[in-house]
């Protein structure tokens, strides 16, 4: 094979080759944009129905209390996003739908063996 | 007793070593072959301190090199001692009608003989991507479909690379590049050793243990060799876009994608299904949330198994009169090309999606598109994060990075369908 002979079956496969890898990726981009529109609901309706049921679920997570002092000066939006990841994975969802307003830390006065249990969840599913 | 004790100092590997250098040098062999397994063994050690000290893929790399190790004891002919009998595989004398003997495999094989028929019959690599499809989260690709074409331009690489070995070989017959080894040698482009070496296994497997560990070395460099061509290929102003949150992704999306995806490749590019379809499943396993243990399984123990085997004998094919020629000189050069070009290929569509959407997509998400799946993504928040500190590429990142494995295995369906 000559180089120039090299060169064309090269390029006839290049553009045959580049032009299958788009087609299939731009047929699947367009499966996914069809994706949004089927099922991609509008963000305010989302966000409005999903705190609504987080705050029901972690009353004492989300409670507000502006007037404790806390007890270290910490980064707070550090902390805010700490707390929303958490959720956030807690309850599987994306991060997109919480908005945290203000936390307060509990104390953890709870009896040892409820204590135990949570542990045992904690470390049968991890 | 004195019988004894000769006959054991005749069996021994120094015996071997001496024995096969003398045969050599009266043979009249070029000093290549004189000194090939001394030399093939300190490259074993060289790669050894590579994945222990540099910590390059040590995952990969360290099963290689001790593979390379291994196959490289002096052994002396038709000793039962040998582990690798790469002729079997390779040599057409050892070979029925161009088919691999089983029966003289199973009979004579030694160990990594056996173990290398996952690798020979395509089995090990697509078990590797069931793994990987459980470890992919194709959230940020769903939601936002665009990026998807960034995975397929960074193909680029893989294509012009498929030129240049041509070029090479056409230029350097004594080099023996034809079709079937420029597409081995391209697909180093894709950044993905499983790819790399199911093309490579069919369509030259002279050059897999070269390519292999260009491939998964260039893979560990991928933060050397692509900060570099980005900030060359992009302002200051581009690389310090912030892009906006991506759109949350429900869980009938996640399941569907898998789904769709294989049946899209199957119906266009057959050949790519090994590959795509065991990516799919896994990601499906992972996605479904019904089959956890099964998930855990093929991510952990089953990934880890295949990735001994493969590395082990992967690296056990590299034996000194195929590995020290200049082909793995040109496989090196032409691999860093490769590279070079994919990570070029997906910043330019990324700088064009820039200028088309108004400033809204930052272009090194781009580079991301070459498969290293997720040291290409981190590469891109990394060198975006030095621009504007409080900037986030790594999600919209993983769109690129995880459509570019999908564009990767295309690309290898595309030659084993072309040239097999």
């Amino acid at each position: 094979m000559t180089i120039g002979e090299a060169l064309i079956e090269g390029l006839q496969v290049t553009v045959v080759g580049l032009a299958i890898v788009f087609g299939v990726l731009v047929i699947l981009m367009l499966v996914l944009m069809a994706f949004k529109a089927i099922f991609y609901k509008e963000p305010a309706k989302a966000a409005k129905a999903l705190p609504a049921a987080e705050s029901k679920a972690l009353p004492a997570a989300r409670k507000t209390d502006k007037n404790k002092a806390e007890p270290a000066p910490v980064d707070e939006g550090e902390l805010v996003a700490v707390l929303t990841a958490a959720i956030a994975a807690a309850y599987s969802t994306s991060t997109y739908h919480l908005n945290i307003k203000s936390y307060r830390r509990v104390g953890n006065a709870s009896p040892e063996w409820n204590k135990a249990g949570l542990e045992d969840v904690i470390n049968s599913t991890y | 007793m004195l019988d004894a004790f000769s006959s054991f100092l005749g069996s021994t590997g120094i015996a071997a070593l001496l024995n096969n250098m003398m045969t050599a040098v009266s043979s009249g062999k070029n000093i290549l072959e004189v000194i090939g397994t001394p030399l093939m063994i300190a490259i074993a050690c060289l790669l050894l301190y590579l994945a222990i000290v540099k910590k390059f893929e040590p995952l990969l790399l360290l099963p290689i090199a001790f593979g390379v190790l291994l196959t490289n004891l002096p052994m002396f002919q038709n000793s039962s001692a040998i582990l690798m009998h790469t002729e079997f595989f390779t040599d057409p004398q050892y070979m029925i009608d161009g088919h691999l003997d089983i029966q003289r495999i199973f009979a004579e094989g030694g160990l990594l003989d056996l173990l290398y028929l996952g690798v020979k019959l395509g089995i090990y690599p697509p078990l590797i991507f069931l793994g990987i499809g459980i470890m992919t989260d194709f959230g940020p690709l769903i939601a936002n479909p665009k990026s998807i074409l960034l995975g397929a331009a960074a193909q680029f690489g893989v294509f012009i690379t498929f030129l240049g070995a041509l070029a090479m070989g056409a230029l350097i017959p004594s080099i023996g590049f034809g079709v079937n080894e420029a597409a081995s040698i391209g697909i180093i482009g894709g950044a993905d050793g499983p790819t790399a070496i199911y093309v490579t296994k069919t369509l030259a497997p002279a050059l897999l243990p070269a390519i292999a560990i260009a491939a998964y070395s260039y893979m560990a460099l991928i933060p050397v060799i692509q900060p570099p061509i980005m900030k060359l290929m992009t302002t200051k102003e581009e690389r310090s876009i912030v892009m906006e949150q991506l759109r949350p992704v429900s869980k009938t999306e996640r399941i569907l994608f898998p789904i769709i995806v294989t049946i899209v490749v199957a119906l266009i590019v057959p050949d790519a299904v090994a590959l795509v379809g065991m990516l799919m499943l896994g990601n499906l396993i992972k996605e479904s949330g019904v089959a956890d243990r099964l998930a855990k399984t093929a991510q952990n123990g089953l990934m880890n198994t295949i990735t001994i085997f493969l590395g082990l004998t992967v690296g056990a094919t590299a034996k000194a009169e195929t590995f020290l020629t200049p082909a793995t000189l040109g496989i090196v050069l032409l691999g860093l090309i490769a590279f070079c070009f994919s990570t070029a290929g997906g910043l330019l569509l990324g700088k064009l999606m820039c200028k088309l959407t108004g400033g809204k997509v930052n272009p090194l998400i781009g580079s991301a598109g070459v498969s290293a799946v997720p040291m290409a993504a981190r590469v891109s928040q990394q060198v975006g994060q030095k621009e504007n500190p409080s900037n986030f590429l790594l999600m919209h990142a993983m769109g690129p990075n995880v459509a570019g494995v999908i564009g990767s295995a295309v690309a290898a369906g595309v030659f084993l369908a072309m040239f097999a």
